[in-house]
């Protein structure tokens, strides 16, 4: 569906083995039986989830399977920061989360990555005379070198130029400290009748930790005692359950005698602040005013607020963010476990280990008019796009698809089309030549020293498009060409193919309705060396060798239909 | 405990969602739980501490997925289900500068699902359940494809087949060994820190009102009356006009795309506060309420100075262009989508009541103990409760139908004048927590009343006693109060190892599917929680294919 046509992507086939098999669903059944009859559309909404450019696919030796990035099973090699690329041990991810904590920051206005900076101080017309005073206090903030955002329009300055993520985590937006759950029990311990904090003061993070708390609290409170009644139950002291049973059973009863015996009959609910309770601050009547004066500009985009940790409303609200880590992954057949895919350790290095990438083993596919309308590109202007000009409705226009083989054996290919394409507006295909073979992917010297009266045995081409015959033929290449005739756009004209009595959609044309593109099944067939041989001179012999096939549907970008 | 679930609630529906332990209730006051666990994971072998640890919290709603790690309070990800997100791989036609056409499906297809399920292809759901959470899981949450306990955080109407839609998603695609479903009204209690709640969820599609009562879902009404609603009305009323000023047919593509009109509403969406902003409200509980001369009332000084307008850049519109929106404007589409104070109330049909009407008619409808603990637990939840002043709003509309109406079902003109009769006899209005006058009673009586007698000591009621709240819990008046959402909540439920009552065994999905759910009475809990604690899932393969299971809220076939 790219826009730049033609194009072509392949239908991973695992999308076709478990359509819906949703347990007794009536529907869904009939769908499956109707499978095999049934044209795969390109334009189903659905189908977009399993196509795939042939880039994009891996293939499994073991199963001799496409294999898209659904059916992978992935497992990481290494987490890095894009932006310091510092490998991130995976020890670390789950205490610092899935951030990088090295200064590794992005804008919230423009997701740039930030620097820290000193804020240029205004020379002091006082001390004019002095030089620089080394003593003078320095502010730093972090500054955005793309958008010019910086952190002191929030409030926020930092002390040193290090340590940027710990100085961040300890201010509010306007400058104001933080206040931690950490914080707020040292306090408490110092000075015990402090009343708990103002509801306006409380963030998410601290309700959260005092909630936790609590329930904590509330928990133990009532299976404190409990816990030490079903030991009697004669549960294996092995577990790890019972372990903890009987740490509990002298250091919860006995430790604290002031402690009342027996639970409460319920947990009760949070009361306070300190308990996570947080009344809603309705009135919200200064943002309403600081909305009205600051208007659009004032306001976060929906991109930066979902760039955000928490939902900002104004600018203002905003915060820097780390930038998220990457991963790079291995990848392994979800069916035989066979990895398929192994990239190498190094952050910086791109080399895999292991790629088994399906172009080196389904034939990859090209398609190009006949008659191309677009001229060359002037070697100068390159590289640029060709755009050809778009399929005049109602004229028949003919393609070149060529087939390209990966493989060292030759190919039996046999493709099928439906003869008009689904959808609303349907354009008539016919394949010149639907079966032919392609040779094996030689040396390309072959081709070279290959004497011309070998070429020319082989040779049924004509280089002309007539039914039955191939178009062109190459060392490893076969071309053919298809005709097509596409549809009118109209939708007045829609009237007239609808079958009667069948309701006609005359909605206007939606996004991507004038790309024809055609669903082609592919099949190929090919002899290989049979698996379980390894030596070669054996795999030589005739009956050593093996048949095998691959199907799949694969969808043709021809082009754009004139609207006219 | 919720006796009275209202008609309109399914047996099923009203049955506790989470097993929270300690809220069994009735059942005696000692059933035994398991302790929790915060040591258990030391002396586990390294392999069981990190596949029971690590849970994945989902919130899945019709706009947007959240997803995190249990514990944390925030989601690692909020991932959206836009067309961008829809299309093919290797399609990078969504960084090209070139704006898309807005085309006619608009909202459609910026959701997950919808709950009208003639309208949706339950295969397309899963397909966009698979790559959001795919999306999520490898871009946010950094997980590779072990196999990871999940929570799942659900509305607890979503209908069977989008449930089991999920269900199989989850299972399939991410190789899950158990998931945990629970309820987003709950979750939302939990992360109040509350038992009881009347959540408010102003969501895309509906404003969805729930009473949850000891952690109980007791009664849903809702409303149309949600984002989707908001923004087709902002559309036709405010945006068409200013871009536009032809007439369009119905079919026509829209002028603006959803994004940006989304983003209008979400950036300056504004409600006006309510007539009846100085009324008897409780300004102690809510906030300190400006001294404000009754006169005022049409000009509220909160709303003014005078709004103004704000330029807004559109790029989707043929040609791009600069409009000026008026805040006024803006305050009167919010007014008429969620309150339309100008319609009589007869005039609405059931699903579009007014916000406010729902809300009272809801706490009208529970009884009368609910509705007391209830009335001082609203929770506002769900994207359209951010805009501006709404949730004000409609807890000033609702005190002020209290004022008005009292607790009286039944109300027009009749009831008027019989109100007025007894008023005369010196009856009062009944409300909630209120109890009759005492009696006078004579000491004399009160020595010879065996009624009066000083009871008899009673050690168990000593005890009852003793841990009876220290102070009543607060009840009868109108109060909101902040949750944290429900992810939060189901992250905290998860981090404290208390085990959902809908537990589902990957094994029995797919063997059984959704016909294999029982109604959540016939589910032997005690069972089910000792195997979901159970290191690893060990016991799981032995014992674990007799025993029942089931959705919980969310029904069984």
């Amino acid at each position: 569906m790219a826009f730049t046509a033609p194009y072509t992507y392949i239908q991973c086939p695992c999308s076709s083995d478990h359509t819906d098999l949703d347990h007794g669903d009536q529907i869904a059944q009939d769908a499956i039986e109707n499978d095999d009859e049934h044209t795969f559309d390109p334009r189903a909404p659905r189908s977009n989830y399993s196509l795939y450019p042939l880039e994009y696919l891996l293939y499994c030796e073991e199963c001799q399977q496409i294999r898209c990035p659904k059916c992978v099973n992935e497992e990481i090699v290494t987490y890095f920061c894009p932006n310091c690329l510092f490998e991130v041990p995976s020890s670390n991810l789950r205490s610092e989360g899935n951030r990088c904590t090295r200064s590794c920051f992005q804008c919230p206005v423009c997701t740039s990555p930030v620097q820290a900076g000193e804020i240029p101080n205004e020379p002091d017309p006082t001390l004019l005379g002095a030089d620089n005073n080394p003593t003078a206090h320095v502010s730093y903030a972090l500054f955005c070198q793309y958008c010019n955002w910086s952190s002191s329009e929030i409030g926020i300055e930092f002390d040193r130029p290090s340590g940027i993520p710990a100085q961040l985590a300890k201010v509010k937006n306007g400058g104001e400290p933080k206040i931690t759950a950490k914080d707020l029990k040292e306090r408490r311990k110092e000075n015990p009748d402090e009343p708990p904090v103002a509801d306006e003061l409380v963030d998410t993070e601290l309700q959260f930790a005092n909630l936790k708390s609590f329930f904590q609290a509330q928990l133990s409170d009532s299976t404190g005692v409990l816990g030490n009644l079903s030991l009697g139950d004669g549960a294996g002291f092995s577990s790890p359950a019972a372990l903890s049973r009987i740490m509990t059973l002298y250091t919860a009863g006995r430790g604290q005698p002031g402690r009342q015996r027996g639970p409460p009959d319920t947990m009760r609910e949070a009361l306070s602040t300190d308990d996570g309770l947080r009344i809603a601050q309705l009135d919200e009547s200064a943002e309403v005013k600081k909305l009205f004066r600051g208007g659009w500009d004032e306001t976060v985009s929906r991109e930066q607020t979902l760039a955000q940790l928490e939902p900002a409303r104004f600018q203002d609200e905003l915060r820097p963010t780390q930038c998220t880590l990457r991963t790079k992954r291995s990848k392994r057949c979800a069916v035989c476990r066979h990895i398929i895919s192994k990239p190498e350790n190094k952050v910086a290095s791109t080399r895999f280990k292991i790629r088994l990438v399906a172009k080196n083993y389904i034939p990859s596919i090209s398609i190009r008019p006949l008659k191309p309308t677009a001229s060359g590109i002037p070697v100068g202007l390159r590289p640029s796009v060709q755009i050809e000009k778009p399929l005049r409705p109602l004229q028949p226009c003919q393609y070149i698809v060529t087939f390209t083989n990966p493989l060292f054996e030759s190919i039996k290919v046999t493709l099928a089309t439906p003869n008009s394409t689904p959808g609303r507006f349907s354009s008539r295909v016919t394949l010149l030549c639907p079966e032919f073979e392609v040779d094996a992917n030689t040396d390309m010297w072959d081709d070279a020293l290959r004497d011309d009266g070998d070429l020319k045995k082989r040779d049924d081409s004509n280089g002309q498009a007539e039914a039955g015959k191939i178009y062109e033929r190459g060392r490893n290449w076969v071309s053919v060409v298809l005709e097509v005739i596409p549809p009118s756009l109209r939708v007045e004209n829609l009237d007239l193919t609808a079958k009667p009595g069948e309701a006609v959609d005359k909605s206007p044309l939606k996004e991507d309705e004038d790309i024809l593109e055609i669903p082609m099944f592919i099949r190929i067939e090919w002899e290989a060396e049979a698996q379980h041989d390894i030596t070669g001179a054996a795999g030589r012999d005739k009956d050593a060798r093996e048949k095998r096939e691959l199907a799949y549907w694969c969808v043709l970008g021809v082009g754009q239909i004139s609207h006219d | 405990m919720a006796s009275g679930a209202g008609p309109t609630t399914l047996p099923h529906r009203s049955v506790t969602n989470i097993r929270s332990g300690p809220s069994q209730g009735p059942p005696g006051p000692s059933s035994p739980h398991t302790p929790p666990r915060n040591i258990a994971s030391v002396y586990g072998s390294p392999s069981t501490v990190r596949a029971d640890d690590e849970i994945i919290v989902v919130e899945i709603g019709s706009r947007f997925i959240r997803a995190g790690f249990a514990g944390d309070s925030l989601p690692k990800a909020t991932v959206q289900c836009g067309p961008e997100q829809q299309r093919r791989a290797g399609d990078f036609r969504a960084w090209q500068t070139l704006a898309r056409k807005p085309g006619q499906a608009w909202s459609a297809e910026h959701e997950v699902w919808r709950y009208d399920l003639r309208e949706v292809d339950i295969g397309l759901v899963r397909d966009k359940l698979d790559r959001l959470l795919r999306d999520a899981f490898t871009k946010h949450l950094l997980l590779d494809s072990r196999p990871r306990r999940t929570a799942l955080v659900l509305d607890s109407d979503l209908p069977l087949p989008l449930v089991s839609a999920v269900l199989d998603t989850v299972f399939d695609r991410f190789q899950t060994p158990m998931v945990s479903l629970l309820s987003s009204a709950t979750m939302s209690t939990v992360a109040a820190g509350t038992r009881s709640a009347l959540i408010v969820n102003m969501g895309w599609s509906e404003t969805v009102i729930t009473s949850v009562y000891e952690y109980r879902e007791v009664k849903t009404t809702r409303t149309v009356r949600g984002g989707r609603y908001l923004l087709d009305e902002l559309y036709s009323k405010l945006l068409l006009p200013l871009v536009t000023d032809e007439r369009q047919p119905d079919n026509a593509d829209r002028v603006i795309s959803f994004e940006e009109a989304e983003d209008i509403m979400c950036r300056l969406m504004w409600c006006r506060p309510s007539a009846s902003r100085l009324s008897q409200r409780d300004s102690a509980q809510l906030e300190t309420v400006e001294e404000q001369d009754e006169s005022d009332v049409e000009t509220p000084t909160n709303a003014t100075p005078s709004t103004g307008t704000t330029q807004v850049p559109f790029n989707s519109t043929v040609p791009p262009r600069t409009v000026d929106v008026a805040f006024e404007s803006l305050g009167n589409v919010c007014d008429d989508v969620f309150f339309d104070p100008s319609a009589p109330v007869a005039s609405f049909d059931d699903h579009e009541l007014p916000v406010h009407l729902v809300v009272y008619q809801h706490l009208l409808q529970l009884p009368i103990d609910v509705r007391a603990i209830c009335m001082s637990r609203i929770i506002f939840t769900g994207g359209c409760s951010a805009i501006l002043g709404l949730k004000e709003r409609v807890v000033d509309e609702v005190s002020s139908m209290v004022d008005r109406r009292g607790w009286e079902p039944v109300s027009g003109k009749g009831a008027e004048k019989h109100n007025q009769k007894l008023q005369g006899r010196g009856a009062k209005g009944s409300s909630p927590g209120e109890t009759s006058p005492p009696h006078e009673i004579s000491q004399a009586e009160l020595l010879l009343n065996p009624a009066h007698a000083e009871p008899e000591y009673d050690s168990v009621e000593a005890k009852i006693e003793r841990y009876r709240y220290h102070d009543q819990p607060v009840q009868g008046k109108l109060r909101a109060l902040h949750s944290l959402g429900p992810w939060a909540g189901a992250s905290l439920m998860c981090q404290l190892k208390i085990s959902a009552m809908a537990t589902i065994d990957r094994e029995l999905w797919q063997q059984q599917g959704s016909f294999g759910a029982s109604k959540p009475n016939e589910v032997d809990f005690k069972a089910q929680q000792r195997q979901s604690m159970g290191a690893g899932g060990l016991i799981r393969g032995s014992g674990g294919h007799h025993m029942n299971w089931t959705l919980g809220a969310w029904g069984a076939v």
